[in-house]
């Protein structure tokens, strides 16, 4: 007789009591993967009110400047889409950030990324120009770099000052939320969305203030009030990117 | 008295330097996109990719000779394709290096390229393929050994290296499944990379990679066929067993079915409702600018043709007819990948809100980017020829020879510590 011999009826409790604990590590680790932002930390998004939009270009301007992108290429486009009430409705569209990105997944490099705070950030110095993220991304919200951007940037001093490296040629770009803005300001103790040197630029230039900006986690910030009082949208919901930019809807009485 | 002959013009010298020119000129034109940036192609960012990717995605399919013949003679045991899957094997290996080739040019920094391997991203597709390609190229090259082997310079210069090289002929079973799943891996990958974007509707099902792997089989395969048969008729160097070339005439005809089959549903399944995105890709295709593509290259000479005239026993056996259905079979399949691709691009579906607003673009390949496909397109022509000039790549009979010879030692139990 050998010195351990188990039962059907052991066996069945050993298998069930190895298969949960197995699977009991695996729901602790996705959960912690879910935990893309720490619990207290910050989520950004911007609001772009509609009704306030007036089409004028300069937060695509201000953008060019501060990120020092070449005249061919807009990280922030501002298209007209139609008419409400005898007015002209534009749509502007930074890079969206979204939660669940199609750029980061299909990235071969893994040189799109989120942060902690939710942005999507290139790496420029990894990325090989494939551009597979650019057929991947369903606002148009990334360039490739065609050719070398030198000489001076047409935008600058007129809009601002660059604050980023200009980007080699052969990578793709996009907009960043002006992330260094933000880090240089909170580091400051400036609050982005309240102080303008912590505030991405587009949301500063803009003359009639159709953008805001703020933490989503923070219920007191700018933006979450915002959109607990007005009906807001995303463009392209449907797809399940969960955008962190949301779109105040024009309406007749407010423009 | 010995005069020295000046030296003949043969076909074979215009045939060498009718595609030396094309390399030429292809690799000036690749120099000029490493020195002036991919502005020379008419690429843009709503059309990121074009001609170069289709001869990416259209020289890794047809390379699929290599691993479905592999497959066949190691797996299945059906020793009388050996001598095809020979050339299929010598075939893949030129077609992957083709396939590198054109993605060094493609990507935007090809200082980079060994990116993906380092930086591993598992959710992308073509990070996946990166590391297939890579790991399947390693496999052709070891699978490609005892053909360098017989390369009479070789032989001579280094014959044991010669011999040490040919032995690699013994781990073919092993080599034959690492093949076998790395290719049925990323040849689908590659229809999924288009097939998991959700943003382009047209791509966005799950079919295309199943097309993929299934065009690449037929195409891959009807390509060594074609080069086989032709080798055999221009050159006394070549020679081939016909009856084992017609036998995989039939099966490239019966995948022809299956392809033919998937292709249909997965068109006509489009068409029931009108989806935004969708429907236009579909359009193009039916009725658009890739209407004469889809309906006649793709679908009619590409399928419909080349499937009748395979699984007729009497066209079939007529070397004519079966070389041309092979050729066209090779074109389909081609034309299926350029279609694939711009049918997704061409149709700009827009984010804004209400009912997606959908416009059309348009893409032809700029000069340089032709240049370069040509050019490439010669280097794969160049090296099959030197193989078969050199590497007897077609040369069904020498091989038996040889690997009984090889395999005389073999048969004495030896101890495994090599």
């Amino acid at each position: 007789m050998s010195a351990v011999k188990i039962n059907r009826r052991d066996f069945i409790k050993i298998a069930a009591v190895g298969a949960a604990s197995l699977a009991s590590v695996q729901i602790v680790q996705r959960a912690q993967a879910n935990e893309a932002v720490p619990a207290g930390g910050r989520k950004w998004a911007m609001v772009i009110d509609q009704s306030k939009c007036t089409g004028c270009g300069y937060c695509t301007l201000t953008c060019r400047a501060h990120n020092d992108i070449s005249p061919d290429i807009s990280w922030n486009v501002v298209t007209k889409t139609g008419m409400v009430g005898g007015k002209d409705i534009y749509v502007a569209r930074p890079c969206m950030q979204c939660a669940h990105a199609p750029c980061v997944d299909v990235c071969p490099v893994r040189a799109s990324t989120y942060r902690p705070d939710g942005i999507v950030v290139m790496d420029y110095d990894r990325c090989i120009g494939c551009r597979y993220c650019e057929v991947a991304c369903p606002y148009g919200a990334r360039s490739f770099n065609w050719k070398e951007f030198d000489g001076p940037n047409p935008s600058v001093p007129e809009w601002g000052e660059p604050e980023i490296p200009r980007r080699p040629r052969g990578v793709v770009e996009k907009c960043s939320f002006c992330y260094q803005r933000i880090d240089r300001g909170l580091a400051l103790g400036q609050i982005p969305g309240i102080d303008p040197d912590a505030t991405p630029a587009c949301v500063v230039a803009c003359p009639v203030g159709a953008r805001q900006f703020g933490d989503l986690n923070d219920p007191e910030s700018n933006v979450s009030k915002t959109l607990r009082e007005r009906v807001s949208y995303r463009l392209r919901d449907d797809l399940g990117t969960a955008p962190h930019v949301y779109y105040l809807p024009a309406e007749e009485a407010r423009s | 008295m010995k005069k020295i002959p000046l030296p003949k013009f043969t076909p074979w010298m215009a045939w060498v330097g009718g595609l030396s020119i094309f390399i030429v000129a292809g690799a000036v034109a690749g120099g000029l996109v490493f020195w002036k940036g991919l502005s020379l192609t008419n690429l843009t960012d709503l059309v990121p990719w074009g001609l170069w990717i289709t001869l990416d995605l259209s020289s890794i399919a047809m390379s699929a000779g290599a691993f479905s013949l592999c497959a066949v003679v190691y797996l299945l045991g059906l020793k009388r394709f050996q001598a095809v899957a020979r050339t299929a094997t010598f075939v893949g290996l030129i077609g992957y290096s083709m396939a590198v080739l054109t993605l060094m040019l493609d990507i935007g920094r090809p200082d980079r390229f060994w990116h993906s391997l380092v930086f591993w991203n598992k959710h992308s597709l073509l990070w996946e393929v990166t590391m297939c390609v890579t790991l399947y190229l390693s496999v052709l090259l070891l699978e490609c050994l005892p053909i360098f082997a017989g390369f009479d310079w070789l032989r001579g210069r280094w014959p044991r290296l010669a011999e040490k090289m040919s032995r690699a002929h013994h781990y073919a079973p092993v080599l034959a499944i690492a093949g076998l799943a790395l290719s049925m891996l990323h040849q689908s990958s590659l229809g999924a990379l288009y097939g998991v974007l959700k943003a382009r509707p047209l791509w966005y099902r799950p079919d295309i990679s199943i097309l993929f792997i299934i065009s690449a089989i037929a195409g891959g395969t009807a390509l060594t066929v074609f080069a086989s048969m032709l080798s055999a008729r221009l050159t006394r160097r070549a020679n081939v067993d016909d009856a084992a070339l017609e036998r995989v005439a039939f099966l490239i005809g019966c995948v022809l079915v299956v392809y033919l089959y998937f292709r249909f549903w997965d068109a006509l399944a489009m068409t029931y409702t009108y989806e935004p995105g969708r429907t236009e890709g579909l359009n193009l295709l039916t009725g658009g600018q890739l209407s004469f593509n889809f309906w006649v290259v793709e679908l009619f000479l590409g399928i419909v043709v080349p499937m009748a005239l395979l699984l007729n026993r009497r066209t079939r056996l007529l070397p004519f007819w079966r070389m041309l259905a092979l050729v066209l079979v090779v074109c389909g399949v081609a034309a299926y990948r350029w279609d694939t691709n711009l049918s997704g691009l061409l149709v700009v579906l827009s984010y804004f809100p209400g009912e997606p607003a959908v416009a059309y673009t348009a893409y032809h390949p700029s000069l340089i980017e032709t240049l370069t496909a040509a050019g490439i397109l010669s280097f794969g022509l160049l090296s099959f020829s030197l193989g078969v000039r050199y590497l007897k790549v077609v040369d069904h009979r020498a091989l038996q020879t040889r690997h009984q010879r090889i395999k005389e030692p073999v048969k004495v139990p030896v101890p495994s510590g090599d």
